[in-house]
Formats: structure tokens, sequence, C-alpha cells
């Protein structure tokens, strides 16, 4: 009897486990059933693994940013997407630059992600004047149009990947850190955080215990959706000039670079942009199947 | 004596990604003119599914009426078009909904709200049916100023009495009220009642009166059915059903409830939970949760029998010559 | 308001001063003497403090003066608004051109969930948002200009000039807008009020159009409130693309240039822009909440 008293509290914890992992399982069982969702995670797998073949196939100096004397030629079997302006292999450099596109739109999510909830939590754990201040940056970032932010930082901080990066972040904090607010808000004033108190819990232990699994499906969903906006921000201000700048063979750049010989060379525009078209479309089905999944409401 | 209504075998599915739900089952019984039936059950008997199936009102998909007829003034509901289901909706047949929170529309004014009926049913211009609706609030007990104001403005009892307003707006023969009080406090709840039942008997309407508060039941109706997985269990006249209660499901809902007059009294509640509507037990589907259980309740499906005059019984063992329910036996 | 806009309106100021490195270089030639120099930047003020110079231009917006280009020399404030109409009417046809095709759209594709014709529509939508429309704008040129003639690749003029860059912001607008209408609609018609208005034998139009729709309105005018600064973003790169002389490309142009001034008060410009717009989106909002217009008005 002692014994069960005693473990009251890891009980608790370990029906928290045991909780987590079925709502785990029951998500993947939904998902398996989503075609759409399961399109989507092949096609990221499949682009994965091929980028990462691509950088031992290919060599970096060599195939990627030389340039050879078959400049401009369209699709075929030697160049089955054609080359660009300097004669170098458009298929080497949309694999190849599936790398940039990735790296940097999942480290500018993660940066806001984790900026953004941190924020986001503070000011709902707190209220008052912090809520208030927080909120209103938030406000601030999330009424100019993120194009403005990354072009300021961008000019501000020079342009590099990493700034790139960072003025991304920027960008993206706002919508975790309404998402942590809102989670935070919800679980602040329920009886289980005074419960918690009264045996002597931290506040604040209870609330991460509790908040996390409560707003883990919006932020697994949002992000998804979010690397995949990324994806094309950063395509778009490597196309502006302020982003990744040629010849690294980021899809955006090298749209920027077909942009001058659309008139006769129109392969160099197509190609970069469906590969950016169908990594974001994959990461949309994931999120959109991610939400039906975890959303019991719209459970048929 | 006239029915108004008349449900015979009625079955309704809903076919989900997850499987089929059987939430009604056969389901049979009428309402005779300006009777009030109280439909009696626990939540996920398949009452609300009832009461939507007979205006043909099941969400479509998921659900599917797969069998049985509804028979409303000699006409099948069920084989209706949809010119003539909306003249019967609201017109021969209203509803009243359980939650008055969810069942107004957050973003037209009340008046306009009842006057959308008479619009709709009696032909009248906007004023006209304005100004009928602005009569149908005095009538619930509304000051008719209240009809330019939005649902949000007005007390959950208040927007019950307009949902009822609405409902009775066009003189139906049959009004069915979904659980009308469940979402009230208690004392606007006895005033709701009140309300309702004084409305019916003025204008000679029928009822159904779908319930799981046998007090409710005890106050309004003159006859009860008992539904249980989607089935009629038992159905008679009030005094059939209260005072010589035949099938164990009945009486187990009676010693559920506790009795004000003999507080020290235990209650026995009923074992285990409501059978998955997924995975019904085969048989007779109170039988795993029942005292008086035999081997052939589990394989037999039991009929809803004649016991005497109006007062049905759909129990195998009812059959047995010998067989009694505890509460008789304590009775004698 | 106010407030935000201040606090903005020092970040940017903030942001531009680190990034704009010595504006005299920008002024002057580059054979001016050290002299020359230093007499410029006393009189330009740029050796005083920070917060003083920061007064300084708040005071001047506040008397009507946002500065000087640097480049060309022409007034900010005039330069801007000289420009607005253009991004307005860009803008502005784009978002009717989305409205038009998204939100009968939605609708239809609600009202016919789970049917061949929702899922091709909706795989579309999904296709259009995975989009970055700077290469929508690249493809309608290729295909539309150089294939098949029929409309200009850029510039302006009649209304023919108008056309691929209104469609190239509105449709990426339009799938967004799609997706959010038909996700209010499917919310509504799931509501108990839907059924109590089928209940009273309203008809099918009636319960769709007087019910649904009003419903949803509120979502999807929420919905276009807040893609604002995605039409200003999609706007800025349409603008590139097409050569088309907006606010947008000001920006991008001046960043260019590191002409300090023009960033600055075109970007504060933009916020006041935003402000005004979201002011604009709370009103239509009210009139289609009456709860919203009741908090307003003062009544519970």
């Amino acid at each position: 009897m002692s014994k069960t008293r005693k473990t009251i509290i890891l009980e608790g914890e370990e029906i928290e486990i045991y909780k987590g992992r079925s709502m785990a399982q029951e998500t993947w069982r939904r998902l398996k059933r989503n075609k759409g969702a399961m399109i989507g995670i092949i096609f990221l797998v499949a682009l994965m693994l091929a980028t990462t073949v691509a950088s031992f196939v290919y060599d970096y100096d060599k195939d990627i940013i030389a340039m050879s004397k078959d400049r401009f030629m369209p699709p075929s079997k030697d160049h089955i997407l054609g080359t660009d302006n300097m004669g170098r292999d458009i298929f080497a450099r949309v694999l190849y630059g599936a790398k940039y596109s990735l790296v940097i739109s999942l480290g500018s999510t993660a940066i806001g992600l984790a900026v953004g909830l941190f924020l986001g939590a503070l000011a709902g754990y707190y209220g008052g004047l912090i809520d208030n201040i927080v909120m209103r940056v938030t406000d601030i970032f999330y009424s100019i149009p993120y194009i403005m932010i990354a072009v300021v930082v961008v000019s501000m901080l020079g342009t590099s990947t990493m700034n790139l990066l960072l003025a991304m972040a920027l960008g993206t904090f706002s919508n975790f850190a309404r998402i942590g607010r809102a989670s935070v808000m919800t679980v602040r004033d329920q009886e289980f955080i005074e419960a918690g108190r009264a045996i002597g819990l931290p506040t604040w232990k209870t609330i991460v215990k509790h908040v996390l699994p409560n707003c883990l499906s919006p932020i697994i969903v949002q992000t998804t959706l979010k690397v995949g906006s990324n994806i094309i921000s950063a395509s778009s201000l490597s196309f502006l000039g302020v982003g990744v700048t040629p010849p690294t063979p980021e899809w955006g750049a090298m749209l920027s670079d077909g942009r001058s010989y659309i008139r006769s060379s129109g392969w160099m525009c197509l190609f970069p942009g469906l590969a950016i078209m169908f990594t974001v479309l994959a990461l949309n089905l994931l999120g959109d199947g991610l939400r039906d999944a975890m959303d019991p409401k719209l459970k048929r | 004596m006239e029915k108004v209504l008349e449900v015979k075998d009625l079955v309704v599915r809903y076919e989900t990604d997850d499987g089929i739900v059987h939430a009604i089952n056969g389901l049979s019984f009428s309402i005779d003119k300006e009777r009030t039936l109280g439909l009696v059950g626990e939540t996920g008997a398949g009452k609300t599914t009832a009461a939507l199936s007979i205006l043909n009102l099941v969400p479509d998909p998921p659900g599917v009426i797969a069998g049985g007829s509804i028979i409303l003034d000699g006409k099948d509901v069920l084989s209706m078009g949809e010119k003539e289901l909306e003249r019967m909706r609201g017109n021969d047949v209203a509803m009243i909904f359980q939650d008055p929170m969810t069942a107004l529309n957050p973003v037209i004014p009340v008046g306009q709200q009842i006057a959308e009926s008479l619009e709709i049913h009696e032909g009248l211009s906007r004023e006209e049916a304005m100004e009928k609706a602005k009569q149908m609030l005095e009538q619930v007990g509304i000051s008719a100023s209240r009809a330019y104001d939005y649902p949000h403005q007005l007390s959950g009892g208040m927007k019950q009495r307009v949902v009822i307003a609405i409902a009775l707006a066009c003189q139906p023969s049959l009004l069915i009220a979904d659980e009308p009080t469940t979402a009230l406090d208690v004392t606007i709840q006895a005033q709701v009642l009140s309300l309702m039942k004084g409305l019916i008997d003025n204008s000679h309407m029928s009822m159904l009166l779908i319930t799981h508060d046998l007090g409710v039941v005890a106050e309004v109706c003159d006859d009860v059915a008992v539904m249980y997985a989607g089935r009629i269990v038992e159905i008679g006249s009030a005094d059939d059903i209260f005072n010589h209660t035949l099938h164990p499901y009945t009486e187990g809902l009676f010693d559920s409830l506790p009795n004000l007059k003999a507080r020290g009294e235990d209650l026995i509640p009923i074992k285990g939970l409501m059978p998955d509507p997924m995975h019904l037990p085969q048989g007779c589907s109170f039988h795993p949760r029942c005292p008086y259980a035999t081997e052939a309740c589990k394989t037999r499906e039991p009929e809803l029998k004649k016991a005497e005059g109006s007062h049905y019984v759909a129990c195998i063992r009812y059959n047995e010559s010998s067989f009694c329910l505890r509460r008789d036996k304590d009775a004698r | 308001m106010i407030p935000t806009l201040l606090v903005t309106s020092l970040l940017i100021f903030w942001a531009m001063d680190l990034a704009g490195g010595d504006p005299v270089n920008q002024i002057l030639p580059e054979n001016a003497t050290y002299e020359q120099r230093e007499i410029l930047r006393e009189q330009m003020g740029f050796n005083d403090p920070f917060m003083v110079r920061y007064f300084r231009y708040i005071g001047g917006i506040l008397s009507g003066d946002m500065g000087k280009s640097y480049i060309s020399g022409l007034d900010v404030f005039g330069t801007f608004m000289g420009r607005l109409h253009m991004t307005l009417l860009l803008g502005g046809s784009a978002l009717i051109f989305a409205c038009l095709i998204s939100v009968p759209l939605g609708i239809y594709t609600a009202l016919h969930q789970n049917t061949w014709k929702d899922t091709l529509a909706t795989v579309l939508a999904l296709f259009g948002v995975s989009m970055p429309n700077f290469w929508l704008g690249l493809m309608l040129i290729l295909l539309f200009s150089l294939k098949l003639g029929w409309l200009p690749s850029g510039g302006t003029g009649g209304i023919q000039y108008l056309v691929l860059p209104a469609v190239t912001v509105g449709l990426s607008l339009a799938a967004l807008l799609t997706r959010t209408t038909r996700s209010a609609m499917l919310d509504v018609i799931r509501q108990d009020y839907m059924t109590t208005a089928k209940a009273k034998g309203a008809s099918y139009r009636r319960v769709i159009y007087n019910h649904g729709l009003r419903n949803a309105m509120i979502p999807i005018v929420t919905a276009v409130g807040m893609q604002f600064s995605y039409v200003m973003t999609g706007s800025a790169l349409a603008e590139t693309v097409f050569g088309w002389p907006g606010i947008g490309r000001l920006v991008v142009d001046s960043i260019n240039k590191r002409d300090t001034p023009m960033v600055t008060g075109s970007i504060i410009l933009c916020c006041v822009l935003m402000a005004i717009i979201n002011l604009a989106v709370d009103i239509v909002y009210a009139f289609c909440d009456p709860r919203i217009k009741a908090q307003y008005s003062g009544r519970s």
C-alpha cells in the first residue's frame, strides 16, 4: 500500500508516457490510410536520399560550379534536364541543391520554433506587461511582409546563408509564439496546476509537463507547413538577390540565373521551380495529413 | 385512436472509416393524436438518430437509412422528395434541439430566425412574419422588443425558449423535443418544461419527448418507450411502465434513480456500460448487463410482444410463466 | 497602433543605421576629399548620437518630411506615393481575381466533399499554394508571352500589361483562399444551427446561403485580411519579374543601392499601410459578426 502511494506521481508519469505512445500510434495508423500524406513522406525520403547520394557522386568544384562548353543544351540523353548558361548539368545542380533548400528551411524553422515557443510561453505564463510587450513585438513581425524583414536583416548583416537563415527565422517565430502563448494560457489557470503546487511542484514544471503534450499536435503540423513555406521564402529571397548567391546551386538562385535566359532556354527556369513545387507539395501533403490524423474532431 | 406517426422496423447505420455504427436496429413505435410519447434511454441508445430520421435529416454521409418506414399522416417520410420534405419540415413536424447554445444561428437576430419558418410555410411577407415572430416570443415569455437581439445576447433559458418558438411557429401537428432541458439549470428546466406542456395542450399537438430523465417523463408523458441499443425494449402507457414494469432494463433504470422519499436506500446501478454500437452483442443486446440473462438470451433476439393492452415488451424470459422481476417480487 | 508604429520605426531606423554603411559615400562622388566628406557629415547631422538622429527623423515625419533619397535626391514620401497606386492596382486586382475564383470554388468543394470534383479542386489548390509565385510568373511569361505571344511579358500600359502580374499574385492567393473557404464552409455545415435551419423546412439554397455563408464569411474575411501581407510580398516579387513599377520594387532597388532614407521611409510607410488595411478588415469583420459589432458599440 505504501509502495503504491509513493509511486503515485511516478505512475502519473507512466500514464503520461503510455498516453503519448498510443497517441503517436493512433496518429500513424490514420496517417497510413492517407494516400496524400504517404506520397509526401515517400517523396521527401527519396529526395533526402537522392541529395545525400548526389553529394557523394558529384564533386562540388568540378560538377556543380565549374564551367563547360556545353552551354544552353536543351534536355537530352546526356543531360536529362539540359544545361545552363555556364554549361553545367541542371539535373546534378537540382539534386545537389536540395540540400541547401532543406537545410535553410529546416534550420530557420527550428530557430523560429524554439524562440517563438519560448517567448509565447513566457507571455502566456506571466501575462500582464510581459505578455503585452511580447505580443506587440510578435504582431509587428506578423504584419510586416516577411520579405521586408528579411531584406532589412540581410542588408544589415550582409548576404550569407547564415544571415538568410536568421532573417527567415525572424519571419517564422511569430506563428509559434502564438501557439505557445495560447497553449500555456489554456492550462495556466486549470486546477491541476493548483494541485501540483499543493504537493510542492514548481508551477513551471507542471506547465512544461502538461503544456507540451497539449500543444504538440499544432506544433508538429505548423512546423511541417512552415518548413514548406520557408523553402518558398528562401528561394524568393535568393531570386531577389538577397539570399544565397550564385554559383551556389540553391533553387531560387538557379531561377534567378535562368530568368535572364528565359527567352532562349526556358528549361533553366522550369526545372528548379518544379523541384521547389514538388518538395513544398510533399510537405503540404504531409502537413495536411498530420492535421487530419491528429485532430480527433475531424474523424469522420 | 388516430395515429400521427408510425415508425416501423427502422434501421439506420453510420458508415465511418473505423467501421459501421449500428445506431438503430429495427425500431418500431407510434404516437397517437394529442398524446405525448416519452422516448427514454441512455446516451448512445440512438434516440437523437431516431428523431432526425423522422425529419429525414440523418447526416448523409456517413448516415444511411437502410430500411423501415416512417409513416406521417399516411405518407412515408423516407420516400418523400426534397420539395415534399421541405414542406413537411417545420410545418407538420418541428424539432426542438438539445443544446440551445449551438442550435441558434449566431449571426441572425432571433426574431428573424423565428420569422423564417413563417416566411417559408405560410407565405408571409418579411414584415408580417416578423410581427408574428414577436407574438411567438411573447407566447414563450420573452419581450417582443428582444426580437432584434442576437443569440449571444440571451441567456441559455431564453435561447431555449426561442428554439421552442421557432418549432411552434407554424403550429405543427407533431413536435419532437430532443432532450430539451438537459443543457439548462434545474430551475430553468422546470419553467421550460411547463411552458412546453402548456403550449402543447393549448394547440392540440402530439409530442415525442426524448430524454434520459425519468422524472421529466413522469411529469409530461402519456406514453413511454424505453430504448436500448437502437431498439425498443418496452413500450406502454406511463402507468404500464412505471407501475407494471416488465423489462429488466427498465427495472434497472428505475433502480438507478435516487428516491427522495426513501433516502437511506442503496442505489442499484446497472452493471457495465452501453455496448459499443460498432460491435453489438449477439442475441439480446442487453444480455451482458442483465441480471436475469440465460443461455438463450445470448443467441436469440427477442421480439417486441404484446403483454397487455397497449403494453409491449421485448424479453425472451417474459414468456416464462414463472418469470418475475425482483421489483414485483418485493411488491408482493 | 501609434506605439506599434513608433517601435517599428525605431527598429527599422536602427537596423538601417547599422546596415547603411557610410551614407556620405553614396552622396558624394568617389574623388571627394576628406574635408568635403566631413563638412557634409556635419551638415546632415550624421555625427550626432543615434537617438538624436532618430527623434529628428520622427520630428521630420510629423512635419511631413521623410527625407530625400541619397541617390536621386527626390523626396521619399513623394516617390513612395507616386508608386503606391501601381502596387494597389496590382494587389487589388489580384485580390479581386482571387476572391472571384476561390470563394465560389471553396463553397462548391465543401458542399461536394469527397467527390472527384472536390478532390481535383483540392489537389489543384494544393499545387497552387506549393508554388513560388515568382516562378509561376516566369512560367506564365514562358507560355503566354513567349510561346503564344498573347500578352506582354512586362512593363506598363493598357490592361493587357496588368493581366499576367495580377494572375501571378492572384492564383497563389486564390489557392490559399480556396482552402480556407472550403474548411470554413465544412466547419459551418456541421454546426447544429444548420440542422435547425433544415428542420424549419428551409430549402437547400436558403440553408447554404442564408445560414451557412453568413457564418463562413467570418473566417473567410479574416483569412483575406491576413493575406494582405502576402499580397504585398507577392506583389514585390511579381513587380520584379514583370518590371512593374510599384513599391515592392522600389524597396528592393533601394536596398540594392543602399539608399537608406528611401528604404527606411518606404518600410515605415508600408507598415502604416498595413495598419490601415488591418483597421479596414476589422471594420468589415464587425459587419459580418454581430458579436464583435456589439463589442465595439459597447453592448454585451
